[in-house]
């Protein structure tokens, strides 16, 4: 994963949102991204993972151009957490369906996929809660939801987008902890964008700070 | 077959799919770019009166071309949507009074004008019936085999777009079903009211089902069953088909969120009784 001198501008906004933005990112670490609100963070994972596209610069995800049609190829070996989880109350699809829509291009049959679910619950500790109405569920347990379905996928790269942000601290740092064995299992990536480092400050092999569109500081493990 | 049981089941089967195709829209948040789509399919009947081609194949062919210029066009933040839409919209709407004014008839009420504004049933040919069944039977089978992506794009379209589900072929797949079905159903209810059958039926079902699997079967029956009492209606007292629909199915929407109001009020008077 790799930026090169990314600008990135919201239409209408009249002012960029990130800003000559160069980041190097290789597989089998997790990489954490902090900052205060409006710092760019959001704006640059989606930009990492192609869902906004440069105005200036170039956006790498596993070797492809976001900009190229090979973008929609190289997303599916990858998990997505946002921010904006949260689903209304009358939302009718189960956990269960939610966690299994993400394995939609997998190849996987009917029972691997549905064994792939269970394992991905039991990570989260959600196995009761399989078979409720995602709507129904509280924040923390929804975003619980969300991750296991990304966990679920298998993937390269694990974007989170503040996967911490409505979990007790309990959950946080089992969580945080999950998510590192998975790195280290998978050889996988994973970013995380949160504005809490306290759960994964300890985890993570390199801490990116942002500050107004910018990266101001990049700090790696020994 | 006589031309009143073409009629009906012209009105059966535009009435579940428009019903299916609608949740999907909905769902998929497209409503606006599906309604300037049927717009095309208006503009392009209207040209039929000043080119003397068939109505339905030239809206056909005008509503799946504008939903390709869509689809290339692939407006994602959902204001620009909005907006691109209703550029597209008045557009069409100001084409196809052009076109009016320029063909050969000089009386609104006159037979072809009529077909394309305000639909008949004289319109509703074996041909058109069986390009109707044709379409249904296509978007059964597309929605068969892409179910798992479909259902991630409308449970969430954002995450599914991150997640390598290709939103945009299927978003444009989904605006040519609508064309499709549009340009065959508007002889039957004419051009200003051919949305109807997309919209009402799930807003309907929306007020009516709690669960998605819910609206999805609902959403058909109502469309159906409004298309049909509309053209019930319009036969027992000479009336115009697509007004009649346009109305049936605006009565079936009003008393869903009667029904809806009714019941929430209901259970919240029950909750409050079991608080006390």
């Amino acid at each position: 994963m790799r930026l090169e001198g990314v600008w990135v501008a919201y239409s209408g906004s009249g002012r960029p949102a990130i800003v000559d933005v160069s980041l190097s990112v290789p597989l089998g670490v997790m990489v954490l991204v902090t900052g205060p609100n409006g710092a760019g963070k959001t704006t640059l994972l989606e930009t990492c993972l192609g869902l906004l596209k440069p105005v200036r610069g170039r956006a790498l995800l596993l070797g492809v151009d976001t900009r190229s049609r090979g973008i929609v190829e190289a997303r599916r070996r990858c998990s997505y957490v946002p921010q904006d989880f949260m689903r209304a109350p009358h939302e009718s699809y189960t956990a269960r369906r939610v966690i299994e829509l993400g394995l939609a291009l997998s190849p996987l049959g009917a029972k691997a996929a549905a064994e792939r679910v269970e394992w991905a619950a039991k990570l989260l500790g959600i196995e009761d809660l399989l078979d409720r109405p995602i709507g129904t569920l509280s924040g923390g347990e929804q975003q619980k939801v969300y991750i296991a379905r990304a966990m679920a996928r298998r993937p390269d790269v694990l974007f989170l987008d503040e996967p911490f942000s409505s979990l007790d601290r309990e959950s946080r740092a089992a969580v945080a902890k999950a998510i590192r064995e998975y790195v280290n299992e998978r050889g996988a990536t994973a970013l995380v964008v949160s504005h809490d480092v306290s759960p994964v400050l300890s985890l993570v092999d390199t801490i990116v700070r942002m500050s107004g569109g910018k990266i101001v500081e990049v700090g790696r493990r020994a | 077959m006589t031309l009143l049981a073409l009629a009906a089941l012209a009105a059966i089967f535009s009435g579940s799919l428009c019903g299916v195709l609608g949740y999907y829209i909905q769902r998929f948040g497209i409503v606006t770019l599906s309604f300037s789509v049927a717009h095309a399919a208006l503009a392009g009947a209207a040209l039929s009166l000043v080119l003397g081609a068939d109505a339905s194949y030239l809206a056909l062919a005008t509503a799946v071309s504008f939903a390709l210029v869509l689809g290339a066009l692939s407006p994602r933040a959902p204001r620009e949507r909005e907006l691109v839409s209703m550029g597209f919209f008045s557009l069409f709407n100001a084409l196809a009074i052009l076109m009016v004014y320029l063909s050969n008839v000089y009386v609104l009420s006159s037979a072809t004008v009529a077909v394309v504004l305000w639909g008949s049933i004289l319109a509703v040919t074996r041909a058109k019936l069986l390009a109707l069944l044709g379409v249904s039977a296509l978007f059964l089978t597309y929605l068969t085999t892409f179910r798992s992506q479909i259902d991630a794009i409308v449970f969430d379209r954002r995450l599914a777009e991150a997640e390598g589900v290709n939103v945009r072929l299927h978003t444009l797949a989904m605006l040519l079903f609508a064309g499709g079905a549009i340009a065959l159903t508007l002889k039957l209810t004419g051009g200003f009211l051919v949305f109807t059958l997309l919209y009402n039926p799930v807003a309907s079902a929306a007020k009516l089902a709690r669960s998605a699997r819910g609206q999805l079967l609902l959403s058909p029956l109502i469309g159906s069953a409004s298309a049909l009492s509309g053209l019930a209606a319009s036969y027992a007292f000479d009336l115009p088909v697509g007004a009649s629909i346009a109305l049936v199915s605006s009565g079936v929407l009003l008393m869903s969120y009667l029904v809806r109001a009714f019941a929430d009020r209901r259970a919240m008077s029950r909750l409050a009784r079991g608080a006390g």
